[in-house]
């Protein structure tokens, strides 16, 4: 959108001009830390750097080695005091990010400016010329890399079906109720309910779940600590909008923290769904006019198994959403009143057929509108997911619309199920506070309390 | 003032007190690059210089005037001079300096075995007493005649942390148009450090210059003249002067200032940060060129 004051101040900057260099950039004040910063953050995901200048902006991108977590940071011509171009098409180089880092040691607020050149659109070697507040100046001469390994990635952040806005302390305070040594974390996103809770024991409007992910594949010793956190969206989250089927990510815990270490910024997270990467982004203030001269978009790769869904079939389930989860709910409410505590339980199961039902209860207790079948986790991967559902009969309805099962093991484990229906796990259910019924009452206050460290959801 | 002579007429050579044993680590800390050091040390009527070498390349000195002292006498005919572990006689000096209390050290050369002695006298009722070794020094093979061509007075630490990164020797400028020091360093990445004259009147303090001149030099001997300044110091560092000198001698200089403690003996001269030139101590450096590098001079 170039109809604002900053696309004027771009088009006084930027030049074509046969003599200028292939690239000629200088920033100063505030882009000048923003830049620093951004490189800053840049270093901390991948090591090598795309630089990719074009008439309508300047994009750095960089790729984890792990090719797990991609992240691009682009600037507006009109935050730059010098964007000079030789041509219309873009100029691309590439640098390692441990020497930009080098570059930028001196302090920025130690900076007067800083220029970026490149001689030609081929050229060997990126100049950076650090002028400093002393008088002295710093020219650095840094190698391009002849064959970066970085792709551009475009994505279209409107077809994403979730987004959620939140601020960094308040995501880093979520985060903090799992071990700091989680390696993979999953999101499960849902609508949120427009209805308020109908029962009092429920958690009423938690349209989020955050939950520690454990790779079945690694041998996991017994005392893996699962977590699973319930979120209320309009508590915890700056803005918050899922339209759809529920969708769920897993992805890396460490690329989540490395995105909002960068103070000040909102961090906007779009899903889609679960084979689809996470992207987040900053989001601006709200206070001040967001207008910013600067955007940057970190994309991180989810798993390819969608907690909620098979991962054979990629596509939603397309289910009826309110009427079929009213007639689970309604075919969940005894039990329910019998045993508040069995959301609780049934959350954590995730394995075996006593699974599809516990998470269809799951799903109403997440006040999901959406298809309860979509809640319903086929993955088998976490066979050492503890916790014993309750397998009420009336469920069996909504069984049919499971996926099939996805792999052999499955079935095993559900064979192997102990007679809670769980299956066979390192994670004995008697092992679980609240996993055999006639601990149920016991832990009932436990299992509220826990649940509760989050304000409940309230007209 | 120590009252006890040297037993029979043999008087030490030396006896001094100072009260200021923590800028006294401070000024030798800067010439300290390696863990291990051996240091020739010269007594003379003027003060105390230490001197420091390393592979022939690298030459420090340390000049502590007399009047840096409490007192100071000295008896000796000439200059005598010895050899002494320079890390030995820090970490002895900082033994003795503890944090908000300098006591007043005496120290006396030479002892009965020809060692360095050192004790505290401040205290009727306990003392701190050291003994260091010492020994029959090497001669230093360089007492340069050294000839100026050009110097600069400027704050080079920073850019000499910053050229670390190109990984290869250093080379320094000094051209009179226009008037500017450059260091510049070429590796895996190249690096140019600019100190123009007309920047900032706060950047070259002072510059002289007559022709162009330009020498490389090895980048840890260059790193050695300016990373063990202790911060304290740096902070009201008035920059260094650095000298290059026909053949392309490298002369830095810097002055530590080596507090008084306390200020019960001021005469009413410390207000703010004012130092009296007699508590600074000179500290300079000496740098050999690398030699494939033949000196570039425009005239």
């Amino acid at each position: 959108d170039l109809s604002t004051f900053p696309a004027l101040r771009a088009s006084l900057a930027l030049r074509f001009t046969e003599q200028a260099p292939g690239m000629e950039l200088s920033l100063s004040g505030n882009a000048l830390k923003t830049f620093t910063r951004s490189i800053t953050c840049l270093a901390r995901v991948g090591t090598e750097l795309v630089l990719a200048a074009s008439p309508s902006k300047l994009e750095l991108h960089t790729l984890n080695s792990s090719r797990s977590a991609y992240q691009t940071v682009s600037f507006h011509p009109g935050s730059f005091d010098i964007y000079s171009l030789s041509s219309s098409s873009s100029i691309r180089c590439s640098v390692l990010l441990k020497s930009l880092c080098s570059v930028l040691r001196t302090p920025a607020a130690a900076l007067d400016r800083i220029a970026v050149a490149l001689p030609s659109p081929d050229a060997a070697k990126l100049q950076c010329t650090l002028h400093c507040l002393s008088g002295a100046k710093k020219t650095y001469w840094i190698t391009c890399n002849v064959d970066p390994d970085v792709q551009q990635l475009s994505l279209d952040r409107r077809r994403f079906p979730s987004s959620l806005v939140v601020r960094p302390r308040d995501l880093a305070r979520l985060l903090a109720n799992f071990q700091s040594s989680l390696q993979e974390i999953t999101i499960f996103a849902a609508e949120t309910s427009a209805a308020p809770s109908d029962s009092g024991d429920e958690i009423g409007g938690k349209a989020v779940e955050l939950r520690s992910y454990i790779d079945p594949t690694k041998d996991n010793s017994d005392a893996t600590l699962h977590t699973q956190l319930w979120i209320d969206p309009a508590e915890e989250f700056f803005q918050y909008t899922h339209t759809g089927d529920p969708v769920d990510v897993t992805f890396g815990v460490k690329e989540l923290k490395l995105d909002f270490k960068r103070a000040g910024f909102y961090r906007t997270a779009r899903m889609e769904s679960a084979i689809q990467p996470i992207l987040m982004a900053p989001r601006f203030g709200f206070d001040d006019a967001s207008d910013s001269d600067f955007d940057a978009t970190l994309v991180l790769a989810t798993m390819l198994v969608s907690q909620l869904n098979s991962g054979s079939s990629q596509e939603q389930p397309s289910v009826p959403p309110v009427p079929q989860l009213e007639r689970s709910r309604a075919a969940n409410a005894s039990p329910v009143s019998d045993n508040p505590s069995n959301h609780t339980k049934i959350w954590s199961e995730l394995s075996g057929s006593a699974a599809k039902s516990s998470d269809t209860i799951r799903g109403k207790q997440v006040q999901v509108e959406g298809n309860p079948s979509a809640s319903i986790p086929n993955d088998q991967q976490t066979p050492n997911m503890i916790n014993v559902p309750r397998v009420p009969a009336a469920h069996e309805d909504t069984l049919d619309i499971q996926q099939p099962m996805e792999t052999d093991d499955r079935d095993k484990t559900q064979d192997g199920a102990d007679m809670h229906g769980n299956p066979y796990s390192q994670h004995h259910p008697s092992n679980w506070v609240g996993a055999v019924d006639d601990e149920d009452e016991d832990d009932d206050d436990d299992e509220e309390l826990c649940v509760q460290s989050t304000p409940h959801y309230s007209d | 003032m120590s009252s006890s002579a040297g037993v029979g007429g043999d008087a030490p050579d030396l006896v001094c007190q100072l009260d200021c044993a923590q800028g006294m680590v401070d000024a030798l800390s800067s010439v300290r690059w390696k863990r291990h050091q051996d240091a020739v040390v010269e007594i003379s009527e003027h003060g105390v210089v230490l001197i420091v070498e390393e592979s022939g390349c690298l030459q420090a000195k340390v000049y502590l005037k007399r009047e840096l002292f409490l007192a100071y006498e000295y008896t000796a005919e000439g200059r005598p001079r010895f050899g002494l572990s320079l890390g030995l006689f820090v970490d002895c000096l900082n033994t003795f300096s503890t944090p908000g209390h300098a006591p007043v050290i005496e120290i006396r050369y030479p002892g009965p075995d020809m060692q360095l002695l050192l004790k505290t006298v401040d205290s009727p009722d306990a003392c701190i007493y050291a003994e260091i070794r010492t020994r029959i020094p090497d001669t230093i093979s360089w007492d340069c005649n050294f000839q100026s061509t050009g110097n600069v007075h400027a704050t080079f630490t920073e850019a000499v942390d910053d050229l670390e990164w190109p990984g290869s020797s250093i080379q320094i400028v000094l051209q009179p148009d226009p008037p500017s020091v450059i260091l510049r360093g070429e590796g895996h990445g190249d690096l140019q450090v600019e100190f123009p004259y007309y920047a900032n009147t706060d950047l070259l303090i002072a510059f002289q210059c007559d022709q162009h001149v330009s020498y490389r030099y090895k980048y840890k001997f260059l790193r050695a003249t300016t990373s063990h300044i202790p911060n304290s110091v740096l902070k009201d560092n008035r920059g260094s002067k650095v000298t290059i000198g026909r053949g392309g001698m490298l002369k830095i200089q810097h002055l530590i200032s080596v507090k008084r403690a306390g200020g019960q003996h001021s005469h009413g001269d410390i207000s703010g940060g004012i130092q009296q030139l007699s508590r600074i101590a000179y500290i300079e450096f000496f740098v050999k060129p690398e030699e494939d590098e033949s000196p570039v001079n425009d005239t």
